[in-house]
């Protein structure tokens, strides 16, 4: 499956534009007084996105890779991530004493958790080859393990520090600063995915591993690559988590795993491999992220949510087998 | 390009869902009560109070929600959101107090005043409401739990979770009631965790009584830790045996009480509490303060004490709680 036939790639951008802006509007007439559109109201949902963009580009990735990828151990490592840098770095460095020491430590530290994480995963699936989603089931237990052996079962407080705070709750220009690494991030991604031989080689393993092994494709690198990129989006999720809530737990977030697979698959990435499309994802994540706040704001129950989300995601899987079929169906009445 | 049914039907579904629980926004001023998890009784119970506070109060739009399962992190989204929509005020139940903390600076800043329950750790809070001292609710509950144990023997003690701050002290209450006055009751294990979930509870519970064989009691501390280790005790035949005492709701917990699967328990009505809250919240929007002797015009908050809290906050404290066992608890509808 290639990415470059126009017409289905236009639809799917629109659609997703199409469902944003819907959604936009449904909010703004649901929520009278145009709370909604309100600047705190955008900023704060700038500020809760990133959390959610970030593991739903590691599905975007692990899914990608093909050979039935997907990545169930994000949060768990996302969790344990802030654990460790919660209860290990105040014994190595004074936060009060050296704040930015500490933050650039603790954003350090973090990461390389989050990198070996995924290492772990990429190693397990290549060498082993064992499937991805029985391997993550089994480290995403491994690491809520241990998270919750390390922290006792309770949340870890982070002292206040400037710097840190920041991260997950200040603005600059009136935009939040997580917002901004999202951004960086998606920006990152889709360079990486589009001009650089790393993606297309990624597209092609996805799309079939045998034959990109046989042309000579690394797979136990790539996917080795692949899972330790989701663990490094994993611990930026957790990173700006920890900020916000200043404290780190093990058992954050147990809901977020459904929406992230949502937000992946509505945004057009085929969960078989080979792919998926940064750009949409991305207005995917704002579309759940805006449907999220709006159900808050307007007073739907959690249980509802839940039940809209399984919904939804069922219709974006129906939908993008009756895209699939049609555009097969195409390309033949093309050929003949 | 003709869309299949299928998935159209499946949009069609949610979209409807979304706009058929939805609800009207309006301008008036807006106190929302944030609770710990949605779906369970004690939590149904307090929202009775906030519908009887939103009667009383027809020019306050007053409300209750909370996340679907005890998740501070899906609290935290909540509370995120509501602070961006401006709500005049919140009263919160915190699963994690310390995890709300950075939120409800922004909040006050904005100007919305706060008001918590079951979480007298909190510094960015204007009035935390406690039904009573703590520890002291605890060492009641261990006292029962003794004196039905004839003062001797292994026990054990079951928690919601070990960030929930009343919930610890009230455990914290009767480990150290126990340990200054009954020797010979010895406590096998520290607090277990069930994450207000009563089939976790009874999955611990289980797992105590294998492990611990001679087990003798057991004090639980959420609503749905007595539920869960009555059915576990039940199902080991030891129903009248063991002593089990907790907190827990005379409706939810009667049936055990009747198989003596639960000795006995203790509440404050989670009615008065939330409709307490509510009150508080009223009073602060209206620029009062709540001193020792107010009255919250609420049964069992008629002369409440006030005293510092760890923030700028204060802490108020109620009357007592109830004790009820197999004797009694025909006496509630709830």
């Amino acid at each position: 499956m290639t990415t470059h036939l126009s017409p289905f790639k236009d639809r799917q951008l629109t659609f997703l534009l199409a469902i944003n802006i819907v959604i936009v509007m449904a909010g703004y007439f649901l929520s009278s007084g145009g709370d909604f559109i309100s600047v705190f109201n955008l900023q704060s949902m700038a500020m809760q996105l990133p959390q959610m963009g970030l593991l739903a580009m590691a599905m975007m990735l692990s899914m990608i890779s093909g050979n039935g990828g997907i990545d169930l151990s994000g949060i768990a490592l996302a969790n344990l991530a802030g654990v460790i840098g919660a209860l290990l770095l105040p014994q190595w460095i004074d936060a009060e004493a050296a704040p930015w020491l500490f933050t650039f430590s603790f954003v350090g530290l973090m990461l390389c958790v989050g990198l070996l994480g995924g290492m772990l995963n990429g190693i397990i699936i290549a060498r082993f080859n064992l499937t991805p989603i029985l391997t993550t089931l089994g480290t995403q237990l491994v690491f809520t393990g241990i998270a919750t052996v390390l922290s006792n079962g309770s949340s870890v407080n982070l002292p206040y520090i400037e710097p840190l705070s920041a991260i997950g709750n200040d603005n600059i220009l009136g935009i939040p600063i997580a917002f901004y690494i999202f951004v960086a991030v998606v920006l990152f991604l889709g360079w990486l995915l589009k001009r650089t031989p790393f993606g297309l080689r990624l597209y092609m393993q996805g799309t079939n591993p045998k034959a990109a092994f046989y042309a000579g494709i690394p797979r136990h690198t790539m996917l080795i690559c692949t899972y330790t990129m989701c663990g490094l989006l994993a611990a930026c999720s957790g990173l700006i988590s920890a900020s916000q809530a200043a404290s780190a737990s093990a058992k954050y977030g147990d809901s977020y795993l459904l929406i992230a697979i949502l937000i992946a698959v509505m945004g057009g990435v085929n969960p078989a491999g080979g792919y998926g499309r940064v750009v949409c994802v991305f207005f995917a994540a704002t579309a759940l992220q805006l449907l999220s706040s709006m159900f808050n704001l307007i007073g739907v129950s959690e249980f509802a949510g839940n039940c809209i989300w399984g919904l939804l995601l069922l219709f974006f899987l129906a939908y993008s087998r009756q895209e699939l079929k049609l555009k097969i169906k195409r390309r033949q009445a093309l050929k003949a | 390009m003709k869309l299949k049914t299928l998935p159209m039907c499946l949009l069609a579904c949610a979209i409807s869902t979304v706009f058929a629980a939805g609800a009207q926004a309006e301008e008036k001023k807006s106190i929302v009560t944030v609770v710990k998890v949605t779906g369970i009784n004690w939590f149904t119970r307090m929202e009775e109070g906030v519908k009887e506070f939103a009667k009383a109060n027809p020019d306050i739009n007053a409300s209750q929600t909370g996340p679907g399962r005890a998740d501070a992190a899906q609290q935290l989204k909540i509370v995120q959101d509501l602070v961006a929509k401006n709500v005049s005020a919140l009263a919160i139940v915190p699963f994690d107090p310390p995890t709300l903390e950075p939120i409800l600076a922004r909040a006050k800043s904005r100007g919305i005043k706060i008001v918590t329950h079951e979480a007298d750790n909190l510094k960015n809070t204007d009035y935390d409401l406690e039904a009573f001292k703590n520890n002291e609710y605890g060492a009641d509950l261990n006292e029962r739990l003794a004196k039905c144990m004839a003062n001797k023997g292994e026990w054990a003690v079951l928690v919601g979770s070990l960030g929930s701050r009343s919930q610890v002290q009230w455990a914290q209450g009767g480990i150290d009631n126990a340990k200054a006055k009954y020797p010979d009751l010895k406590l096998v294990t520290t607090m277990q965790e069930t994450n207000n979930d009563g089939e976790k509870a009874y999955q611990v519970a289980q797992q105590l009584l294998r492990k611990y064989p001679n087990l003798a009691g057991f004090q639980g501390s959420s609503s749905l830790d007595v539920i869960g280790i009555g059915r576990a005790v039940e199902e080991a035949g030891k129903a009248g045996k063991i002593c089990v005492f907790g907190t827990g709701l005379p409706g939810e917990a009667g049936p055990y009480m009747e198989k003596d699967a639960i000795t006995g328990i203790a509440f404050w009505d989670p009615k008065d509490a939330g409709l307490a809250m509510n009150n508080v919240a009223k009073m602060l929007l209206e620029g009062k303060t709540i001193e020792n002797g107010t009255n919250l015009g609420v049964p069992g908050y008629e002369k409440v004490t006030v005293e510092k809290g760890p923030g700028k906050g204060m802490i108020i404290r109620g009357a007592g709680w109830v004790r009820v066992d197999k004797s009694n608890y025909k006496q509630y509808n709830f």
